[in-house]
């Protein structure tokens, strides 16, 4: 490949800045000769400039009120996670604690108090949960 | 000659600070990395899909897997790159999706000219002709192209976005360029 078309295949990049130092010197140098290539480099150069150039279009006037609304209902559904994980761990803990408890203090026949203990409390607990869950449904459709 | 690439300053980026902040899920620092990219994360799409109500709903996807994935970002990286790469991941999922759209075509021919774009000439506006040439391009050379001329992206940031090799992303900016050059020259715009 003669030096022109090599440097042809190049003038769109050196336009674009996209060239390393020797192939930039290749182009300057043969453009200093060369009307034709120096014309092309002109009119990329003008694109480029052209294209660097673009209004920015601008985006809807509410999309930042409404994404931060829905990162911030995110960021809450999260955080709720969280602390339903932590909830959930600590209620765990503490109905085998107090099973063991009542065991140590009225013998094997706490077993069943200490049951349905655990089934009252698992019942309630399901319950709340349903209940905060569509209230919270309840609120996002609202929001 | 070499393009001096045009990063816009008066675009702010996300401070080290700033990002420790949307880590731990603060809703300020979240609204204000929103406002803060706003503009070049909607240009972004806008040039990739072309269509206002699908580049509102990417900006939304993309926002929401941040906050779910934050905790995977890596500090020492650019959170600009990091932030468009999962954009890109977006768009991309949705241009696969629809039907007739060009990825990367490399026997494209740019269309003639729409009648939008004839009015935009005989208004002697070259930013909209401009604009509209680019928007005939295969979805890919888009990107290079607004990564590289409105973004002002370095080569490396480039290939990192769009998970690419570096001669596929000189490869795409060249394309490009070229097909809209030859256009634009043909109708005497250049």
């Amino acid at each position: 490949m003669s030096d022109h078309e090599q440097v042809r295949q190049l003038l769109a990049l050196s336009a674009a800045g996209l060239l390393d130092a020797d192939e930039e010197r290749l182009v300057s140098e043969h453009a200093r000769q060369c009307t034709a290539c120096a014309a092309e480099l002109d009119e990329f150069a003008a694109l480029s400039a052209g294209l660097s150039a673009l209004p920015v279009p601008q985006p809807p006037a509410d999309l930042v009120r409404r994404i931060s609304a829905l990162l911030a209902a995110e960021a809450d559904r999260r955080q709720g996670a969280i602390f339903a994980g932590a909830a959930a761990v600590f209620a765990c803990a503490f109905v085998l604690l107090t099973g063991q408890i009542l065991r140590m203090l009225a013998g094997d026949s706490a077993v069943l108090v200490w049951l349905s203990w655990v089934g009252i409390s698992s019942i309630l607990g399901a319950a709340s949960a349903l209940l905060l869950a569509s209230r919270r449904r309840l609120e996002r459709r609202i929001v | 000659m070499i393009y001096q690439a045009a990063i816009d300053e008066s675009f702010p980026v996300a401070e080290p600070t700033q990002v420790g902040r949307l880590r731990s899920g603060d809703p300020a620092a979240l609204a204000e990395a929103v406002g803060q990219y706003q503009h070049r994360l909607y240009r972004y799409f806008l040039r990739l899909v072309r269509d206002p109500a699908s580049a509102d709903d990417l900006f939304q996807q993309t926002w929401l897997h941040v906050v779910r994935q934050l905790h995977r970002y890596d500090p020492a990286r650019s959170f600009d790159t990091w932030l468009f790469a999962i954009a890109h991941n977006a768009a991309m999922d949705l241009l696969r999706r629809r039907p007739g759209e060009r990825l990367e075509d490399h026997e494209f021919t740019l269309p003639a000219r729409e009648p939008d774009a004839l009015s935009a000439v005989l208004a002697g506006e070259r930013a909209a002709i401009l604009a509209a040439a680019m928007a005939a391009l295969p979805a890919l050379y888009r990107e290079a192209l607004t990564l590289r001329f409105e973004e002002g992206m370095k080569m490396e940031e480039i290939a990192e976005v769009t998970h690419a090799p570096l001669s596929t992303v000189k490869s795409r900016v060249q394309r490009g360029l070229e097909a809209m050059k030859q256009k634009l020259c043909k109708e005497d715009i250049l």
